[in-house]
């Protein structure tokens, strides 16, 4: 039956599948890990990565998944739209260069502004996990 | 802050100019991440499909993502609105049937909407054209001018207050005598409502006074019209009912008295110095001034202090004193409020049930388009968007659908301005102005948001996957979207059964109004209106001499009857006085009961057919000299004479001078409707001319009986009176059957306007039971295929679908009868001898009601039968 289709029929159909497949994937995944990472922690995150040079977005994500030995799980596309607001808010630079294995890629540092909200986050950070660990250990 | 917002923008303009480049570096970012992962999940062992398609799982949503990212670069929400409205445009092109049919209703709905709210603001919210009107009162009812001056002196609500009686003036200083409609006012009057004259000054204080000045201020109209707006007027005279005034001033063009026209304004007590001193004459609409921080009920309380002061020191004529205050605007438009608001309520009602069918369009039309939206939600499209999406489109419709609804009412006005009553004849400023625009687009706008808010969150209520397969079997998809049509129509028939037995009721008390016999014949009766110049018929034996002669001359004309009489039937006059009956129960002084009466001279009864019950009609000998007679109606007869021979009782008007003239009851008249069809009869005296006493009532009613139509007639009595007197202005040239329409008028355009937004309801509801009927058929051609291919019969099919819809209006006329019932005696002030819930109109509107869903059902389900079980199986 499919052969009497043109080509970019099928094509367009592929693309569907494949999208649909995608969805429906991270609409269960979803579902299933309703904790999502706060918003400010995501980007305190992408800053902290960043804090030890320029890197690439699969960078970054990687540095999250090992540093934080997969208990911090960021969804992956999540990371682009959130390092794209850094950027437009001023905190990150970006600038297209070569990776390792010779693919183009865009990537991302701080900027003077960047460096203070990550001092000023990381603070903030601290006072509040301590807060939250005293309040824990007051039995 | 700033500097953060100015470095936004401006990467976000250059990302404008780079408009290609960053759609790919977006992209390349995406692919590297992806290629990055898929390498990694390869060297940890996977095979190639299983790494890649494990990278996206790991990744999301690419192209919403990327979505994501462009929105931020972009000034997307302006971006969005032009693509929105540019897409929703090329969709409704497509589907120009269901574009055309949403547009219409919504027109049709809006149109009726904003007709009404035009005349409705036109009337009742307008400004009336006077300084600071709310803060002015319409006195109730009528009161003296001595009284008018005691109440301003010894009451403190009120900084001003004044009075007017419109009456009959002619005006002989043009090329032909005129009669003219002179407004005779205290100064007060003018003063009151607070609109300062065009040209000159208003009358003072001073000048209204017995034997004041005779000063006139003339309208603007008048001033135009008789005067060619001669700008050198004041000073001027001009002769009014045989006197010459001095024009004084004029008033400015949008001056208008509330209640009756007037063309001039001359100073009651310098032209009736007599009349003006009566306190037993309550004659004048009088307009009270609240003082600033006066509420309407302080100044009510301290009137009926006032009223019982004036009832202690004035009992001949004050003891049953009510007065009452009405806000002027009320006092202004009270006859045609409830009208008015009964039929804004109406066309609420038929935009609601346009609303409805407007949704349960695009309701159909979202199930319809379930795939398209799942698979753009599959491809990365956010549920905001989609919402925005759909509500684009919606008010997209709804502004369209008003604009055409402007159109519409724009006719619509035009119809109810050629409809409206006389009441409604001063509100000249009925048309579309600015708050019409606003309320059409406000209208519009949240038709559009409201009614489109559903169909459009219910698009985004899809599990993707599961609705994909779901439309690719083609079952019998969206079951909520066609629950909520299904509400939708039932809520439909309910309000357009509301609206039909308001209009069943209005109609069948209108049939009841129209079979209301006046007591006269009104076939082939024509009217003119005379008026006598004070001047030159100071004295009652003048007048009666002209009476004579004129009628001897009209009714020597071949194949004409003609009598005259002072006030025609179904044209109300203010004038009832008191009668006392000679050897009747003895009655309070002050209290007597009050008679309608009115003068005649010739057959008056035989050119009227009006049967006389007991006694005699009057007869030439009864003139000036004789003994006086009079004739008295039946209900006269009933509430004053019972159990008593009326003919040779004595009767005499209460506290007349002495001596005591009796006037002897010759004959029984039958009733007549003297004020309008839908009051009863009042106890009614008639007296002859000659003998009247009253010098001042110098006007009169010519009753011309013809046996068909006469050409010509017109103008051959017109020649016989100006040949008796050549300055006798002859006016209201109207035939009987005219009056009789006119006293119809205001019933007649509420029932026309609401039988016609009933009507439109009725037709917007089949359509919407049509509509829906018609795509679950189309819904279920599958499903009627199989059941014909495992043999049901035709009969069967037919029934099945009749059920479906008998259901819905089954249960929508039930809701519809019980809103009807709590609704209807709203209007109960509008219906004459029907109450307001007559079970005849309920159950001829809820049989009409359910015939029409019929056979607006019947159609889709004979498609139904028509389905072919092969067609329907290969169907889709």
């Amino acid at each position: 039956m499919e052969h009497f289709f043109p080509l970019n029929v099928l094509w367009i159909k592929e693309r569907i599948f494949n999208a649909l497949y995608a969805h429906t994937a991270y609409m269960k995944e979803k579902r299933e890990n309703p904790g999502d990472l706060l918003q400010g922690t995501l980007d305190l995150l992408i800053l902290k990565a960043l804090a030890r040079g320029s890197m690439h977005g699969y960078g970054v994500a990687e540095w999250i998944h090992q540093t934080s030995e997969d208990i911090l799980k960021v969804e992956e596309g999540a990371l682009y739209p959130a390092l794209h607001r850094l950027e437009l808010r001023g905190l990150l630079c970006a600038e297209w260069g070569t990776s390792d294995n010779n693919r183009r890629a865009k990537f991302y540092s701080l900027t003077t502004s960047g460096k203070k909200q990550l001092a000023q986050k990381t603070e903030f950070w601290r006072r509040m996990s301590g807060a939250v660990a005293r309040l824990l250990q007051t039995a | 802050m700033l500097s953060e917002w100015l470095n936004k923008t401006w990467l976000r303009l250059k990302a404008i100019c780079k408009r290609p480049q960053l759609d790919r570096d977006l992209e390349d970012e995406v692919t590297f991440h992806l290629a990055m992962r898929e390498e990694k999940n390869r060297l940890a062992g996977n095979d190639t499909e299983e790494s890649r398609y494990a990278a996206r799982r790991q990744f999301g949503n690419t192209t919403a993502i990327q979505e994501k990212n462009r929105e931020m670069w972009s000034f997307t929400s302006l971006e969005g609105i032009f693509q929105d409205i540019r897409f929703a445009l090329r969709m409704l092109r497509k589907n120009s049937g269901f574009a055309a049919v949403a547009v219409l209703t919504l027109a049709l709905g809006i149109g009726a909407n904003t007709a009404i709210f035009s005349v409705i603001n036109g009337i009742l919210l307008n400004p009336l054209p006077y300084k600071d009107p709310e803060r002015i009162v319409a006195m109730r009812p009528n009161d003296s001018p001595p009284n008018l001056v005691d109440i301003q002196r010894e009451t403190r609500s009120f900084s001003q207050g004044g009075g007017i009686n419109v009456n009959n003036m002619d005006y002989t200083s043009g090329t032909e005598p005129m009669q003219v409609r002179g407004g005779y006012v205290n100064a007060g009057f003018l003063e009151t409502l607070g609109v300062p004259p065009m040209l000159g000054r208003i009358i003072s204080p001073e000048e209204d006074v017995k034997g004041g000045p005779r000063f006139v201020v003339l309208s603007y109209p008048f001033w135009q019209n008789f005067l060619n707006s001669d700008p050198q007027v004041l000073g001027k005279t001009i002769a009014l009912s045989g006197n010459d005034y001095t024009v004084i001033g004029v008033m400015p063009a949008n001056f208008v008295p509330p209640r009756e026209h007037a063309d001039v304004f001359v100073s009651l007590s310098a032209a009736y110095p007599d009349e003006a001193s009566e306190r037993d004459l309550h004659f004048m609409h009088t307009y009270w001034r609240l003082n600033a921080g006066v509420t309407l009920a302080q100044a009510r309380a301290e009137m009926s202090t006032m009223d019982h002061r004036l009832a202690q020191l004035y009992p001949d004529s004050e003891t049953d004193r009510r007065t009452v205050f009405l806000p002027l605007q009320e006092s202004v438009t009270g006859s045609v409020r409830p009208a008015l608001l009964v039929l804004f309520g109406a066309v609420g009602f038929v935009l609601l049930i346009a609303c409805a069918n407007f949704a349960g369009l695009l309701m159909a039309r979202a199930i319809a388009r379930r795939q398209e939206l799942v698979i753009r939600t599959a491809l990365g499209a956010g549920k905001s968007r989609l919402i925005r999406q759909a509500l684009t489109e919606s008010v997209l419709l709804a502004v369209v659908g008003g604009g055409a609804g402007l159109l519409l009412a724009r006719l619509g006005i035009s119809l109810l301005l050629s409809l409206k009553p006389a009441a409604l004849d001063r509100f000249n400023s009925i048309h579309l102005d600015a708050h019409v625009l606003f309320f059409v687009f406000g209208i519009s706008l949240l038709t559009g948001v409201v009614f489109g808010i559903a169909p459009a969150w219910s698009l985004t209520n899809l599990n993707s996957a599961e609705s994909l397969k779901d439309g690719a079997r083609g079952s019998t998809s969206g079951q909520s979207g066609n629950l909520l049509r299904k509400l939708l129509v039932t809520a439909e028939f309910a309000i357009a059964l509301v609206l039909l037995v308001g209009a069943g009721l209005l109609i069948k008390g209108f049939s009841r109004l129209r079979s209301v016999s006046p007591g006269f014949n009104p076939r082939h009766v024509m009217t003119m209106h005379l008026q006598l110049p004070e001047a030159r018929y100071a004295k009652i034996p003048r007048q009666t001499q002209f009476r004579v002669q004129a009628l001897e001359r009209i009714n020597a004309l071949p194949r004409v009857e003609a009598a005259m009489v002072m006030d025609l039937p179904l044209s109300p006059n203010y004038v009832d006085p008191r009668v006392v009956v000679d050897g009747g129960p003895p009655v309070a002084v002050g209290a007597e009961p009050r008679a309608q009466t009115n003068s005649v001279m010739g057959d008056y009864f035989h050119v009227m057919q009006i049967p006389i019950r007991a006694g005699r009609e009057f007869t030439p000998m009864d003139r000036e000299g004789q003994p006086l007679v009079a004739i008295v109606n039946e209900e006269f007869v009933k509430e004053r004479l019972p159990h008593r021979n009326p003919i040779g009782a004595r009767i005499d008007w209460a506290r007349a001078p002495e001596p005591q003239r009796w006037m002897t009851i010759v004959g029984v008249a039958a009733d007549v409707k003297d004020s309008s069809l839908d009051e009863p009869a009042d106890p009614a005296v008639y007296t002859p001319f000659s003998q009247s006493e009253q010098v001042w009532r110098r006007w009169m009613t010519l009753v011309l009986r013809t046996s068909g139509p006469v050409p010509g007639l017109v103008d051959e009595v017109k020649k016989q009176v100006w040949s008796v007197d050549s300055q006798i202005p002859v006016s209201d040239i109207l035939s009987m059957e005219d009056i009789m329409a006119v006293s119809l008028a205001q019933q007649r355009f509420n029932m026309l306007l609401l039988a016609l937004f009933a009507a439109l309801a009725l037709i917007l509801a089949a359509v919407g039971i049509y509509g829906l009927m018609a795509y679950s058929v189309s819904q279920r051609t599958h499903e009627i295929g199989v059941r014909l291919a495992i043999g049901a019969q035709r009969r069967d099919v037919l029934r099945l679908v009749l059920r479906e819809g008998a259901k819905l209006t089954l249960l929508g006329i039930a809701i519809g009868i019980i809103a009807a019932l709590s609704l209807t005696h709203l209007m109960a002030s509008l219906l004459f001898e029907v109450t307001p819930t007559d079970p005849e109109t309920f159950a001829a509107v809820a049989v009409l009601l359910a015939a029409v869903a019929l056979v607006a059902c019947y159609i889709p389900a004979c498609r139904a039968t028509r389905v072919d079980p092969m067609v329907a199986l290969r169907y889709e």
